[in-house]
């Protein structure tokens, strides 16, 4: 549905990604993984049509994104950035509304409000329902945004680092909510996101950038093992099969010289 | 916001509009009551532009204090009303007429915005603040040679100087009234097909994109708007500055809302409010002793500090 041909993006003389090819697999959740500046939100933005490649394309259904109106684009494929800077004084049923404007244009149809509400309740922020955006606590916020989002009702959604600043349990909330996403409506979700642990346990692809070049592309299962993680983040990895799923365990890392350091 | 404050806010226009027009003019139809109507249709035309200008650059600049004189279009007027007094002194200016000035400036500030949103804008990389910033240099640049020009007049032309730089009713005139009800007419016929985009565009650029916005073609058109309205209201009633401040943030504490179907009317009415107190403070309480961007300033200062204070949360 949504792929990248030959894409290529550099800010003066660094690149930033080179010459990038990957096909998205539909009704998955794909996470983009790898180190800080490896291009990850560079190629998601490229894909939202929010910056412009230097060369190559994103394709959509096999036509160039460039090729499809804005306002087209914005009921194929739905992007949220991480954590907005938001000081405007808006209710949550308000913000989840502009998530109809590609429909609506601003005059929201008995339809519309019926997929706010659907979007608010799939979220189960009911009770925030009119709380003031600039009210709630950050994993709140990012619930109302991420509800937004779905009410666009988007075949495509793009997420860079949703679980950007929020506690354990927001994150896991988030992530259930993304997985019952693809699960229940078949929608293709490919988010940036920097804990691996979550990226094992929910995603079904896994897309890895090192350095502005893809370095990994396939099922999550080939991607979490120990030597690919390890020459992928340069740090010393273990995989623990756990019951309820993978653990990467990487916060202690095993000094192989350390004998050398010592002398 | 509610149908209530809206009723309300336009009977108090109505009401303060009938005091202006009528109050101690012994019924004159033949000369004070026609005088008065014209500094009424000033007030009109003028507070809508100053209103919709502000609220909508607040809007495209993501930011609520800051309003189009940031840009430099009003130290374009300044200065060209300088240089008039310096090459053709006060007789001069007098013969080149109101109506004459009038077109001039208001083409000379819409040159100087085509020529720097062509120069800033055209390209897709760049963005709303690099403008702002070549702006505010460009206003000092051009208000440090108004100043050099201010040198080289005489006392008596800087006297008519002082008086072309604070906001002022007594200049309108049926013709330069014309042109500019027909111009803000247009710009509010074009602006009006992309309302609801506006509102899309306070959540940022990029949410804006997101949800469907050509967000760079916008922001080219309503800066255009934008540049037309403030050149009106400029070569209207004289350079306003940062009244507009007042005015947006006063309807955003009133509406408490930012959608633009509602603070864009609200806004002109509150704008239209303001100028009709203070012009009837300045004509019948201070007898001309002092100017209604000082009493616009000192009054709505006041009241917008205490609204911080009192309401203490983002509007």
């Amino acid at each position: 549905m949504i792929s990248v041909e030959n894409l290529c993006k550099e800010y003066a003389d660094k690149t930033v990604l080179a010459s990038a090819n990957a096909a998205f697999p539909v009704g998955c959740i794909t996470s983009l993984i790898g180190p800080n500046g490896a291009g990850k939100s560079t190629l998601l933005m490229m894909m939202a049509g929010l910056i412009k490649p230097v060369s190559g394309s994103v394709f959509f259904d096999g036509v160039p994104v460039g090729d499809i109106p804005v306002a087209d684009y914005a009921r194929k494929v739905a992007t949220l950035r991480q954590s907005p800077g938001f000081n405007l004084r808006l209710k949550v049923h308000e913000l989840v509304a502009f998530g109809r404007f590609p429909y609506s244009k601003g005059a929201l149809s008995a339809h519309d409000r019926q997929v706010i509400d659907d979007s608010i309740a799939f979220l189960s922020l009911e009770h925030l329902r009119n709380a003031f955006i600039d009210e709630l606590s950050g994993g709140q916020r990012q619930m109302a945004f991420l509800a937004m989002t779905i009410a666009q009702q988007t075949p495509v959604l793009l997420l860079d680092e949703p679980l950007n600043n929020l506690d354990m349990k927001h994150a896991v909330q988030i992530m259930q909510a993304l997985r019952r996403l693809c699960d229940e409506q078949g929608r293709t979700v490919i988010l940036v996101i920097h804990d691996i642990n979550f990226a094992a346990n929910y995603s079904d692809h896994i897309v890895a950038l090192k350095s502005g070049a893809i370095h990994f592309n396939g099922p999550v299962y080939d991607a979490v093992t120990e030597t690919l993680l390890s020459d992928l983040y340069e740090l010393d990895f273990e995989i623990i099969n756990s019951k309820r799923g993978r653990v990467c365990d990487y916060f202690t890392p095993v000094l192989e010289n350390e004998n050398e350091v010592d002398g | 916001m509610s149908l209530r404050v809206m009723s309300g806010v336009v009977v108090a226009v109505l009401v303060l509009a009938v005091i202006f027009v009528f109050m101690g003019s012994g019924l004159d139809f033949d000369y004070i009551i026609p005088k008065r109507l014209e500094r009424l249709a000033g007030i009109l035309i003028g507070g809508v532009c100053v209103a919709l200008s502000s609220i909508v650059f607040q809007t495209l600049v993501n930011n609520r204090i800051l309003t189009p004189a940031i840009m430099g279009y009003e130290a374009v007027y300044l200065m060209w009303q300088a240089m008039l007094l310096l090459i053709l002194g006060t007789h001069g200016m007098a013969a080149l007429g109101v109506g004459l000035n009038f077109l001039m400036s208001s083409f000379l500030i819409l040159i100087y915005s085509w020529a720097m949103h062509r120069w800033l804008l055209s390209q897709g990389r760049r963005d709303v603040y690099q403008l702002l910033l070549v702006g505010l240099v460009l206003t000092m640049v051009l208000g440090t040679f108004t100043q050099f020009v201010q040198l080289r007049i005489s006392p008596g032309e800087f006297s008519v100087f002082q008086n072309l730089s604070y906001t002022s009713f007594n200049r309108a005139q049926p013709e330069t009234l014309l042109y500019a009800f027909l111009a803000v007419l247009a710009v509010c016929v074009v602006g009006y097909r992309y309302l609801s985009e506006l509102d899309v565009l306070l959540l940022g650029r990029e949410q804006a994109v997101s949800l469907g916005v050509n967000e760079p073609q916008r922001i080219r058109l309503y800066m255009a708007l934008i540049a037309i309205l403030v050149a009106v209201s400029t070569s209207l009633i004289g350079p306003t500055a940062f009244l507009g401040i007042f005015i947006a943030n006063i309807t955003y504490a009133i509406t408490k809302s930012r959608l633009h179907r509602h603070t864009l009317p609200l806004g002109s009415v509150v704008a239209v409010i303001i100028f009709i107190t203070a012009q009837l403070l300045v004509e019948r309480l201070f007898n001309y002793k002092t100017t209604v961007s000082i009493l616009v300033n000192l009054v709505c200062g006041a009241y917008f500090l205490m609204l911080m204070v009192r309401v203490r949360t983002t509007l």
